[in-house]
């Protein structure tokens, strides 16, 4: 085997999220270090994907080896201000059963968090984060 | 450097006795080796004294469950041969996995294997055993 390539896991990871969030109704998503301007009174989805801590998992050097890789997706829901909950739920629905419990290329997805209502930033968006941690079995 | 951490360890293993490998998987080992005692105190002694006796040893071994790790079937198994002759064999090593180096050998009966699967933890296999005839210590 040989060291996890974690810009595949990240790409398994985000391609997954695209994937759903352009299908219809198609919302426009946001992943680590893309500019997006947002078109007002709209809804969009920020994902910010960050690995953790590694640690060991079995005996051995640098084959024949295990280690254990976490890490973390937060999920920014906005929907337009003052037009209730409803509409940002149902995207952090479709979100949550993305990766629900859910093994994809030996990426254990977590049961996720929220969503959770945060203050809005940027400012003039009703605001919700689901975050989901996940690990990974890196093979040596 | 004199100090060393587990994971520089290995266990190796065959269940038949002819040609160790090592146990892909393997989280952590423990060996004890005990020495019996005879009491060779007599009359008129006023402090008690012993000469060395028997040695044996019984330890354990901690696996990540992988089905597909190479060495783990055969370990993990051992335990259901019954009338068994004791002729599977053991190295368990501090560094490295150079036959007979920073290691102990010795043949030995598995006696406990115990699975444990658990809501999202790793699923974990951990065998008991006893040592069988000569200990062989190499840990220079």
């Amino acid at each position: 085997m040989a060291a996890a390539d974690l810009n595949t896991v990240r790409s398994t990871i985000e391609s997954r999220l695209a994937t759903e969030l352009a299908s219809s109704p198609s919302i426009p998503v946001v992943f680590n270090n893309v500019s997006y301007s947002p078109t007002p009174n709209s809804s969009w989805v920020q994902c910010l994907l960050n690995f953790g801590a590694g640690e060991y998992l079995s005996l051995g050097g640098t084959s024949n080896s295990y280690n254990r890789i976490t890490g973390v997706i937060v999920t920014n829901i906005f929907t337009p201000k003052g037009t209730g909950a409803g509409a940002n739920f149902t995207i952090a629905k479709r979100i949550r059963d993305l990766y629900n419990r859910i093994i994809v290329s030996g990426v254990y997805f977590d049961a996720p968090i929220g969503p959770e209502v945060v203050s809005a930033s940027p400012e003039g968006y009703f605001q919700t984060q689901v975050r989901v941690t996940f690990e990974f079995i890196e093979e040596l | 450097m004199a100090t060393l951490r587990g994971e520089q360890g290995a266990v190796q293993f065959d269940a038949a006795g002819s040609n160790n490998a090592t146990i892909v998987g393997t989280r952590s080992w423990s060996l004890t080796i005990t020495k019996e005692t005879l009491d060779t105190s007599v009359h008129g002694d006023t402090f008690r004294s012993f000469a060395g006796s028997m040695v044996s040893g019984s330890g354990t071994v901690e696996l990540v469950y992988d089905p597909d790790a190479t060495g783990q079937a055969g370990f993990l198994e051992d335990v259901v041969t019954t009338a068994d002759p004791a002729d599977a064999t053991f190295e368990l090593f501090t560094s490295g996995t150079a036959t007979g180096t920073d290691s102990v050998s010795f043949a030995g009966i598995i006696t406990d294997m115990e699975i444990t699967s658990t809501v999202g933890e790793l699923v974990i296999v951990s065998c008991s055993f006893v040592t069988s005839g000569t200990i062989t210590s190499n840990l220079e």
